[in-house]
């Protein structure tokens, strides 16, 4: 049965690729310059399961989520069942793809099949379905002067 | 005039219809009495409910715990699951002591089933099962079934399906406790219902994706040693493997995968120009390898191997001409028909000659007339030179499954057939080795069987010395539940 290898085949382009992620996190804290027009997105993270490492977010566009060239990006120390960050965003449509680095190695967890050992999951809390969650099902609306969005992990 | 004939033409259709649909409406009661195989299992599960012993007489030290798995959940609705192999894992578990068996049988707790119960609708993509688009899959273990078969390890009870993680269950409440991850880098890799035991406890067993094969060496406490990979050239679809005490060994039959949507199975075409070919690995050093190559067979399951001193590799197997229970297998039996997919397989013997010039040349097939499947030898010479090997064989017209165990002797070349009758379905048994016995007839054979005729299932229980003298000892439980697939033994 390859049911396996369909799955690692599709997930291993999950799309969070972390080393770029990471880089961006640091190259840009905050991300997206302040307009006047920004709205405050106040992104809440539930269901954490383990209570160590980071949470490693990436917000998109429409024309940069499947291309995995985000608008903004994140790294938040995580503590407890939940984390909290904002991002300042021109108004607009987001999604959003994040995995939680559990290990701390800036790295999203893969076995030997590409298959993600870490947990993921996008905005909405739209489910992976053979790969990352499609553009349709993750996105969602930012508005001026604050929009609050939550994922949950599954 | 026309509407007369119309209005007439019509009441006869109507007459003619509702007697074509009688039957099928009392479809329930009507049902062959082997179907009780395949019948859904309740929701809360078996037991534990004492067995009765209704034959012979428990043996001194005949003591441990047989544990079994295998779909035993076909229908949503009205709707039958379409493939046998998709349907929920059940584990049903035998303890046997002071003579005394008791069953318990209890779902495997998963995430596709959990949605599929909550929606009393068939959702998840299978080996055999297109799904419903909607049904949410982010790794194999989404649609993981967990219904092929058992394995103790560590302390733990895992219930096994071949493209996902083990299910760690605890072995006497059979409560499903989670994913079994053999080590932080290894979770969510695929685990085969069909990891092999070195005598010394040693477990080894492989991971499949496509043509790369990961290959498990796990302690005896449970731990893992060792992960190594291996690339087979193709993707061959394997269900098992056979092991020496020193090399893997993967079949790869020529059923190789050619497009990868569910339902998966019907990805793979059967190519038997491509022969069958063996790659031998040392476990050792994975990357030592070399490869034979033999006449198209089909397989699930293998017996097991031995090495000789000259490095002659001898292994034996269920070997059938082409593929049998792909598309839509075991789907006609869910509904109370027989398929008629009775391609006969032969319990064949394989010779793989020493290798010379890194190949390994040419294996030549020693074919028995023993038809069946689930082979089996004694678990003290897995990997190691032996003469026996157990079998189901038998059948019955318009009836699955077999009716009978064969014994085969190698170093002879003859076979000792109990044949338990018409009204039995025999399922896989295993070798349990006598307390204090070495040879290979110091041990027993147990088993189930359904008997069709008293709607239940049995446990039997036969000296290895003397099938043909019939069980030791069977128990019978009060009720049936479904047929499995494989089983464990464990001495406690």
């Amino acid at each position: 049965m390859k049911v396996s290898s369909l799955f690692a085949g599709a997930l291993s382009a999950l799309g969070i690729a972390p080393a770029v992620l990471l880089a961006a996190a640091l190259v840009y804290p905050q991300a997206a310059s302040a307009e006047e027009t920004a709205a405050k997105l106040t992104l809440t993270v539930t269901n954490i399961a383990e209570h160590k490492g980071a949470l490693m977010i990436a917000v998109y566009d429409a024309a940069g989520y499947d291309k995995d060239a985000q608008v903004a990006a994140g790294m938040v120390p995580v503590s407890g069942d939940t984390a909290t960050t904002t991002f300042d965003l021109p108004p607009g449509q987001y999604g959003i793809k994040l995995f939680h680095d559990v290990d701390g190695d800036g790295k999203m967890g893969m076995n030997p099949f590409g298959m993600p050992t870490e947990p993921f999951a996008f905005s909405n809390s739209a489910p992976a379905q053979f790969g990352p969650a499609k553009w349709d099902a993750a996105k969602f609306d930012v508005a001026a002067p604050a929009t609050s969005h939550t994922i949950k992990f599954n | 005039m026309n509407l007369s004939r119309r209005m007439l033409l019509h009441a006869g259709l109507m007459s003619g219809a509702a007697l074509a649909v009688a039957p099928r409406v009392f479809a329930e009661e009507t049902m062959p009495d082997w179907h009780i195989g395949y019948e859904t299992a309740p929701a809360a599960g078996f037991g534990p409910a004492p067995m009765r012993l209704i034959s012979g007489k428990v043996p001194a030290g005949l003591t441990g715990t047989l544990y079994r798995n295998g779909p035993a959940h076909f229908k949503h609705g009205d709707a039958y699951a379409t493939h046998w192999f998709d349907g929920d894992g059940m584990m049903q578990r035998i303890n046997i002591t002071d003579g005394k068996a008791v069953h318990t049988g209890r779902y495997i707790d998963t995430q596709k089933r959990r949605l599929e119960m909550a929606a009393n609708k068939f959702l998840a993509p299978g080996f055999g099962t297109v799904g419903d688009p909607s049904f949410p899959v982010s790794s194999s273990d989404d649609v993981n079934p967990g219904n092929i078969s058992a394995l103790m390890s560590g302390g733990e009870l895992l219930a096994l399906w071949e493209a996902g993680s083990a299910y760690r269950l605890d072995p006497v409440t059979l409560e499903t406790k989670g994913l079994k991850s053999w080590r932080p880098d290894l979770k969510g890799m695929p685990f085969l219902a069909h990891p092999k035991r070195d005598p010394d406890g040693r477990v080894w067993n492989l991971a499949i994706s496509g043509r790369r094969i990961g290959i498990y060496n796990i302690n005896p406490d449970g731990t893992t040693k060792d992960f190594g990979m291996v690339d087979i050239g193709a993707s061959h679809y394997i269900h098992d493997w056979t092991m020496t005490d020193r090399k893997v060994i993967i079949l790869c039959q020529p059923w190789i995968q050619t497009k990868n949507m569910p339902p998966f199975i019907d990805g793979f075409v059967w190519k038997p120009e491509e022969g069958m070919k063996y790659l031998i690995a040392d476990k050792d050093d994975l990357t030592k390898t070399r490869w034979a190559q033999g006449p198209a067979r089909a397989f699930y399951h293998t017996g097991a191997a031995w090495e000789e001193s000259d490095g002659t590799i001898r292994l034996d197997a269920a070997f059938y001409p082409e593929p049998v229970l792909g598309s839509g297998g075991g789907a006609a039996e869910i509904r109370g028909k027989v398929s008629g997919d009775q391609a006969s397989s032969k319990l064949t013997m394989v010779v793989i000659p020493p290798p010379k010039n890194g190949t390994s040349g040419d294996a030549k097939m020693v074919e028995t007339n023993i038809a069946g499947d689930f082979p089996q030898v004694d678990p003290r010479r897995n990997g190691l030179s032996r003469k026996l090997t157990a079998m189901v064989t038998g059948s019955v017209v318009n009836q699955p499954g077999g009716s009978a165990l064969a014994l085969q002797d190698w170093s002879s070349g003859e076979a000792q057939i109990y044949d338990f009758g018409s009204k039995y379905m025999v399922e896989e048994h295993l070798f349990i080795p006598k307390p204090g016995g070495t040879s290979e007839k110091d041990s027993w054979l147990i088993g189930t069987a359904i008997n069709t005729r008293a709607q239940r299932s049995e446990v039997w229980a036969f000296d290895v010395a003397n099938i043909e003298g019939g069980p030791v000892a069977v128990w019978q439980a009060d009720y049936a539940w479904p047929l499995g697939f494989h089983g464990t033994w464990a001495n406690a």
